[in-house]
């Protein structure tokens, strides 16, 4: 099994050394520069120039490159050309919006969806599960910055049981930051769980064609013990797998969903950032987002192994 | 009957205290905010830096101008020109030597005097060679200045320059201490009636009341916060749910009758320094051919394009706001007349029309109008296809390189004709006629005998169709029917809170 987690952490840092010279390749044909969005239509061509050699943009790229990631290594990220304060700050305040969201999110998505779709399995063909498979196929389709908008009329604009947006900030209003999240999360989660409840179910719908079930049956083992202990266990495998993959999906739904409930998390930064051309805070970002979904699934695949032992002989 | 069972009763009651809970929270947030004199104010665009010399957003000058930085002069909210940290100023009678006098006693937030060597300093950090002032090109005129005494400037500028009050009024030269103008960007430090507090980068900048203003007594205000929210449904949503008093500058004309149906809030509809032109790269075939502009501007109908901002714009004929005692109504300089305009496109070469590129930046109103536009040219055979920009990709592309047919734009400076007299500028404009008249407007210090100048430079730049001439973009003001004070007009991003009160 080690042997197997150790394989999938070497090529975990392969693909992220791949990713950081894709991005900032990517960055460096991107057109409009931070120099250039800072002094706007005024800018003066010697003006122009002598902030670009402040920002240390005249330099040659490969030096840049192994400038950023000998920072990298040591967590030392610059300053934001937009703000002017340092990177690593602003990306750990954001994260303690976001990472809360995503939780949240991601715990009412498991919550909700996996009782739903062995609900679903246990009843299939039956009117219960075609209102289990509707209700994925609209959880799917609606986006979730529009269902964030419903939730923000419904609940804040007209029953005004939460805010409509903000985050008053941890430290500030502990409660409040929690009431604060519970809107996004939930806008957040509405396609996990559409996606999470589809895959319980067709994962337990195989499991529950197997031997052992039959046999669990056979022996009299009640319905829901053999539902829950029989063929959930072993329904987990692919759910973890599509659930950790959801995780990279979060990230990119927080983008909108922070904007419409207007939070200050990464998603939000990730598109201002862009607006501003704050190309030091974009590589940043998405080299530790890069990061975080490469070790969710290298948690997923050390989950896998726990949850099925046979992998890892054949691994 | 229904049956209750326990397990649903428990649920119902469960979730009816929830409901109780939660909603305690909720309501009657303004008030509460009323009594303690504080006020949340909604922007849509975030101030990157606090300090204006380092970075041209207009919503840096929102935030600081007039609140925690003051200029030599001031603006008004009607545009005018006043004293501001200057108590009085005497100009030579050749308009190329300024001389201040500065209040008595002026202080700092951090507690620095505030005198002349801060003037200086200031004055040369905007016009120094190697500045990166934004808008250093303003300041360019500036030859030397000098503090004599503590109280007394005196500015010699290289030629006269009848703007030259203005420039120094503008936010972009708020006077900046010695000491704290380097770390201003972060904390910013100025004279005005409100200090810096504190900022959450990507959420909101508070300032808090300075007790050692010298007009202390006059603030009503304690605590300001700006609140940056983009997205123009959550900007309604804010303002209805309670958390925001007021969005100055609102900028979805779409949802404002939702927020007028409320009840609440008060729609104020001012005027901007915004003209939003169609412009035009002159110095690309066949948009050089006089006849192409003129049937261009002959094919658009601004009535339509008026109507798709809600009605919150006014037609305009030349590059000119209408409020302005200079201005000439040009509009009818070439009316709508699709006969004519397909005339002379074929008298240029052009019956059967062309193809073109319409490259739009990210602005609600350029979105607006952007298809508008393709559809009035469209009458006249001329196929627009619309290319979506980011700013910093509308500034490489269409501002820097010139790479471009049509762009919609709305060009906020005020004063800003001299645009039109530049070299290389983005239009490709290039008409001596027009730099000869400028130069005598500049060089015009009489307000009245300039207004004749100003008028004829309209008339040149209607008649050349340098730009499709559209609308002076509304400015849409929307606050809390107790919340007294805010400035009806744009003439200068400002949000001026030292005369903003609840009733």
């Amino acid at each position: 099994m080690f042997d197997f987690l150790a394989r999938r952490a070497a090529a975990a840092a392969i693909t992220l050394a791949l990713a950081s010279i894709v991005i900032f390749v990517v960055l460096e044909i991107l057109p409009g520069d931070p120099a250039e969005v800072m002094l706007g239509t005024e800018v003066r061509p010697d003006t122009l120039a002598a902030l670009r050699a402040k920002f240390g943009f005249d330099r040659p790229p490969l030096e840049r490159y192994l400038t950023w990631i000998a920072g990298l290594a040591v967590f030392e990220l610059g300053n934001s050309h937009a703000y002017g304060t340092p990177v690593a700050k602003l990306i750990t305040d954001r994260l303690v919006v976001t990472l809360p969201l995503g939780l949240m999110a991601l715990t009412w998505a498991s919550l909700v969806a996996i009782p739903l779709g062995v609900f679903a399995a246990s009843r299939r063909g039956r009117p219960a599960d075609w209102m289990v498979m509707g209700f994925g196929q609209l959880g799917i389709s609606i986006p979730n910055f529009w269902f964030g908008i419903l939730l923000a009329l419904l609940f804040a604009v007209t029953l005004r049981w939460f805010p409509a947006g903000g985050f008053p900030g941890w430290r500030a209003d502990p409660l409040g930051s929690l009431h604060a999240l519970v809107l996004p999360a939930l806008a957040l989660s509405l396609g996990e769980i559409a996606i999470l409840s589809r895959i319980t179910r067709s994962s337990m719908l195989d499991t529950l064609r197997e031997d052992y079930v039959r046999t669990a049956r056979a022996k009299g083992v009640p319905e829901r013990l053999v539902l829950l202990r029989h063929a959930l266990r072993n329904a987990l495998i692919p759910i973890v797998t599509v659930g950790g993959l959801l995780a990279g999906f979060l990230i990119a739904g927080a983008i909108i969903v922070e904007s419409v409930f207007y939070l200050p998390g990464i998603g939000k930064l990730v598109l201002d950032s862009i607006d501003n051309r704050d190309l030091i805070v974009i590589k940043n970002i998405v080299i530790l987002l890069t990061g975080c979904v490469l070790l969710v699934n290298l948690a997923v695949d050390a989950l896998y192994a726990v949850l099925d032992p046979r992998p890892k002989v054949n691994a | 009957m229904t049956i209750v069972t326990r397990r649903r009763f428990a649920g119902l009651m469960g979730g009816a205290s929830a409901a109780a809970m939660l909603a305690g929270k909720a309501g009657a947030q303004a008030s509460a905010r009323a009594k303690e004199g504080a006020v949340v104010i909604g922007m849509s665009l975030e101030p990157p830096v606090l300090d204006p010399n380092l970075n041209a957003a207009a919503a840096i000058r929102s935030v600081t101008y007039l609140n925690i930085y003051e200029s030599l002069m001031r603006i008004d909210d009607k545009g005018g020109v006043g004293p501001g940290l200057a108590s009085s100023h005497t100009v030579s009678s050749d308009g190329t030597e300024y001389v201040f006098k500065l209040r008595p006693g002026l202080k700092y937030h951090d507690g620095e005097p505030c005198d002349s060597a801060d003037v200086k300093f200031t004055l040369e950090r905007l016009s120094a060679k190697d500045a990166t002032a934004p808008a250093k090109s303003l300041y360019q005129v500036i030859a030397a200045v000098e503090a004599p005494d503590a109280t007394t400037v005196r500015v010699k500028l290289k030629n006269p320059d009848a703007f030259f009050l203005y420039s120094v009024a503008l936010g972009d030269a708020g006077i900046m201490g010695r000491k704290s103008a380097a770390t201003n960007g972060t904390k910013p430090v100025g004279t005005g009636p409100f200090m810096f507090k504190e900022r959450k980068e990507g959420d909101s900048i508070t300032l808090a009341k300075w007790p050692g203003y010298r007009d202390a007594a006059s603030i009503r205000l304690n605590t300001v916060v700006f609140k940056t929210i983009k997205d123009p449904a959550a900007q309604v949503n804010a303002l209805l749910a309670g958390d925001v008093d007021t969005f100055p500058g609102f900028q979805a004309p779409e949802l404002v009758n939702r927020v007028r149906a409320d009840g609440r809030f008060a729609v104020v509809i001012g005027s901007t320094e915004g003209e939003t032109i169609l412009a035009t790269n002159n110095a690309r075939k066949p948009m050089s051919d006089l006849k192409v502009r003129q049937a261009i501007a002959h094919a658009i109908d601004r009535a339509e394009l008026v109507a798709g901002e809600n009605g919150f714009a006014t037609p305009i004929g030349s590059h000119f706001p209408p409020y302005n005692p200079a201005y000439v109504d040009l509009t009818k300089t070439y009316p709508l007349d699709l006969d004519k305009a397909k005339k002379l496109l074929a008298e240029a070469g052009h019956a059967g029309g062309f193809s073109a590129s319409l490259k739009l930046p990210p602005v609600g109103y350029a979105q607006r109008s952007g298809e508008i536009i393709v559809a009035q040219l469209a009458k006249i055979g001329i196929k627009l296809s619309i290319t979506q920009l980011q700013w910093p990709q509308w500034l490489a592309e269409v501002f820097r390189e010139k790479n471009y047919d049509f762009t919609i734009v709305a060009h906020t400076e005020a004063n800003d004709l001299d645009r039109y007299a530049r070299e290389g500028y983005y239009w490709g404009y290039n008409s001596q006629p027009f730099r000869d008249n400028w130069k005598a407007v500049v060089r015009e210090a009489d307000p009245a005998k300039r207004v004749p100048l100003l008028q004829k430079a309209q008339k040149i730049l209607a008649d050349d169709a340098v730009n499709g001439f559209l609308y002076q973009l509304g400015k849409i003001g929307v606050w809390h029917k107790n919340l007294v004070g805010l400035w009806e007009n744009a003439p200068t991003p400002a949000t001026d809170l030292s005369v903003v009160y609840w009733k």
